[in-house]
């Protein structure tokens, strides 16, 4: 683990994850909660605060910019002679930036595009038009050598830990899987136990290396993925739901788990998710889609306190809350309707059909994503701030 | 009620009317080659009338389970009931002959799944879907069965039911799909209505349309919920009373205000913090640790110990109260509020 390539970080990070190193395990014990146990030990980062957790690498330089990103997929008719007769617009431009250190939060409900995003991003997919731009290069210009890097250096975890490690290879295969191609990550010699200290940084006994998935509950799934990821060195990781198959007990061991490697390797997390707590809880930034574009953007505080564009609202509003104190006392804002078929999207701004505060122009004029005088971008004509997520009374 | 004994920690029963529904004491086993799994271990709770009733639970701790043999839908085998009783307005289902119990839970218990798309029949259409509850139980014609059919799509608010009575499933959206299951539920007006995670395969939106819809009709209708969830948040929402479930046993019991305010079981508690709340960011969260337990090797003594914070054992724990050989029964602590820990009086800090 030491031959990691890691960033400069501080003597506290330090020892705030010797704190957790265990805590990853599943065989820890460290705990404490701030509710009810004040007896217990409590370790440094629990107290319930705001403020950016110790260790945290501080946001950097721009590392990817997405540029006016679309994607569509042709529909064709005929099974001999295939005519296009439309597009799914799964993607219809995207803006986004992410720098150094940071995790972008993507929101947005079923079929609104985000996986296709995380497709494109570690290029699975070509884009239709626009531009994914690493380290100042457009990446559908990449070829050979540079295409090889900026694979190995954006990874992806994918959301279906049944699906997404292959059943007949050894838990050790799938991790050391990548440096078959990528051989100068990790000299032959010593890779398998270069494999052991990954299994064990991530919280799996090393001495599963032969172990086959099946063998491995959902969690401990999760956490070979993520050591597969961690093992190429990547800068930036992609996460495309990846606690949403997981049991809420065993959520909160990934999230942590990907938050203390953050702050050891220094990474950029795209955080793909429908859940609104844990894309709160994880983000420093948060981008919330509807129907292929992006209709508000601004850091967690912005979004979720102040969020300025209806569909945010609303989809705050739908977010069931955890304190009973606190029941009855948001704003109820209830959706009409289901969202649009992304082949038919609707003309002009793409919420208006569901939208309680359209008019006339909205179905003619597409609101740009521009800071509407609420300090981030929205995407609405008529943005306006409004609390609906009633603030913790704690 | 003809029913036998009451167990002296039952808890104060909600004003609202009478228990329409009672498990008691409940056992349901999967003995399969590789051993007998213990998926359901004595699982008591009572149901009453314009009652919600959140059952909580990971994966495998027999929230479906326990639904599942109320409705008398547990594959059997591998699946056998090897215990207990299930109370329908005074009389026990297992008692009753098949056919005798098909006659008492078509209209009068009914259930709602969490995957509608599996759940419908995708070659009939869902009007002949619906309607199929009024010629099954009340023989009416399947003319009028599908003018009944109509009006229910009307009553769980799909758009122009009229001239979506004779589409498929799949022409449904998930949420709509989710409202054709409610139309097909409430069809003969039940009483008790079991919601096994309704929610969990739709978007935020969605599920709060379906929540609203649910709490409409058991307004109108008076029917009591039983709504089986893994989402805390749910369950503050909707429920009046919460029965927290792991390892096939009810944990802790009360009202959701109480329980949620103030665990007394550290499952309930651990389960409390290791969720992040939209309201704030919060720091670390504090996970569980560990995985649960395997149904077929549930641990000795209280089944939490391996993952519990708060476990004593050996001379550390009060005599009699040793958690990893002393089963805790689930028993009151304060009025109103009851838990399976030997140390819930700590837990609530009482």
């Amino acid at each position: 683990m030491s031959d990691h390539s890691v960033p400069a970080r501080g003597v506290a990070a330090g020892d705030e994850r010797a704190a957790h190193r265990g805590a990853a395990g599943s065989t820890s014990r460290s705990r404490g909660t701030d509710r009810t146990t004040p007896s217990e030990p409590t370790t440094g980062a629990t107290a319930a605060s705001a403020a950016p957790r110790p260790g945290k690498p501080v946001a950097g330089e721009t590392l990817l910019e997405i540029r006016d990103l679309q994607k569509y997929f042709p529909l064709t008719q005929g099974i001999v002679f295939k005519r296009t007769i439309g597009h799914v617009r799964a993607v219809d431009g995207v803006n986004l930036t992410m720098r150094r250190g940071e995790t972008v939060g993507l929101v947005g409900e079923s079929g609104c595009g985000k996986s296709t995003v995380s497709k494109l991003l570690v290029a699975l997919e070509k884009p239709t038009s626009g531009s994914i731009l690493y380290k100042g290069r457009d990446v559908a210009r990449m070829s050979g050598r540079a295409l090889k890097d900026y694979r190995r250096e954006v990874q992806i975890i994918f959301q279906d830990p049944y699906a997404s490690l292959n059943p007949r290879m050894t838990v050790g295969d799938i991790v050391a899987e990548g440096w078959a191609v990528h051989s100068d990550v990790a000299p032959k010699k010593g890779r398998l136990q270069r494999t052991q200290e990954l299994l064990d940084r991530v919280g799996l006994n090393p001495d599963y290396v032969n172990r086959y998935p099946h063998q491995f509950s959902g969690g401990q799934r999760q956490r070979i993925g993520i050591a597969r990821a961690l093992a190429l060195r990547p800068e930036v990781i992609v996460c495309d739901e990846p606690v949403s198959a997981l049991d809420v007990s065993v959520q909160a061991q990934v999230v942590n788990l990907l938050e203390d490697l953050q702050d050891e390797f220094g990474l950029s997390y795209l955080f793909i998710a429908h859940d609104l707590s844990v894309v709160r809880h994880i983000s420093d930034r948060v981008a919330v889609m509807y129907l292929g574009s992006i209709v508000e953007e601004g850091t967690d505080e912005q979004v979720y306190t102040s969020p300025s564009h209806p569909y945010t609202q609303a989809l705050l509003s739908s977010v069931p809350l955890h304190e009973p104190v606190l029941r009855g006392q948001k704003d109820r804002i209830l959706l009409q309707g289901d969202v649009p078929s992304p082949a038919n999207p609707p003309s002009g701004c793409r919420f208006r059909t569901r939208c309680w505060k359209a008019q006339d122009v909205c179905a003619e004029q597409a609101p740009a994503l521009v800071d509407r005088g609420q300090g981030h971008p929205s995407a609405c004509h008529f943005a306006e701030a409004r609390e609906v997520v009633p603030v913790d009374a704690e | 009620m003809t029913r036998p004994d009451l167990s002296p920690s039952a808890p104060a029963r909600p004003a609202a009317g009478n228990p329409l529904l009672e498990v008691d004491d409940l056992h349901v086993e999967f003995r399969t080659r590789s051993g007998v799994v213990h998926a359901v271990n004595g699982v008591s709770y009572s149901l009453s009338e314009g009652e919600t009733l959140a059952i909580l639970g990971e994966s495998g701790s027999g929230k479906s389970v326990s639904a599942q043999a109320i409705m008398g839908i547990l594959d059997t085998p591998p699946a056998v009931i090897a215990g207990g009783g299930i109370w329908f307005e005074g009389r026990d289902l297992l008692q009753q002959t098949p056919d005798e119990q098909r006659r008492v839970r078509g209209p009068g218990i009914s259930m709602i799944f969490q995957d509608a798309l599996s759940s419908l029949n995708p070659v009939y259409s869902v009007g002949y879907q619906i309607g199929e509850m009024f010629r099954a139980h009340r023989g009416t014609s399947k003319k009028e069965a599908r003018q009944r059919a109509v009006e229910l799509m009307d009553r769980v608010r799909i758009p122009a039911a009229a001239s979506r009575v004779d589409d498929y499933p799949h022409q449904f959206s998930g949420g709509m799909r989710q409202r054709v299951m409610i139309a097909m539920a409430i069809a003969l007006d039940p009483k008790v209505l079991i919601a096994d995670e309704p929610t969990t395969a739709l978007d935020v939106t969605v599920q709060a349309q379906v929540m609203d819809l649910l709490k409409d009709l058991q307004r109108d209708t008076g029917m009591g919920l039983v709504l089986i969830t893994h989402d805390l948040g749910v369950v503050n929402e909707v429920a009046d009373n919460v029965a927290v479930m792991y390892a096939g046993e009810i944990v802790e019991r009360g009202t959701v205000d109480d329980v949620f305010t103030d665990p007394a079981h550290p499952y309930t508690d651990g389960l409390m913090s290791s969720v992040p709340q939209v309201e704030a960011k919060g720091g670390r969260l504090q996970p569980i640790a560990g995985q649960p337990p395997n149904l077929a090797a549930i641990p000795s003594g209280c089944p939490f110990h391996p993952r519990c914070p708060r476990r004593r054992l050996g001379a550390a724990a009060a005599p009699g109260r040793e958690c990893a050989t002393d089963v805790p029964p689930l028993r009151l602590v304060v009025p109103g509020r009851e838990a399976a820990c030997h140390y819930s009086e700590e837990v609530l800090g009482v």
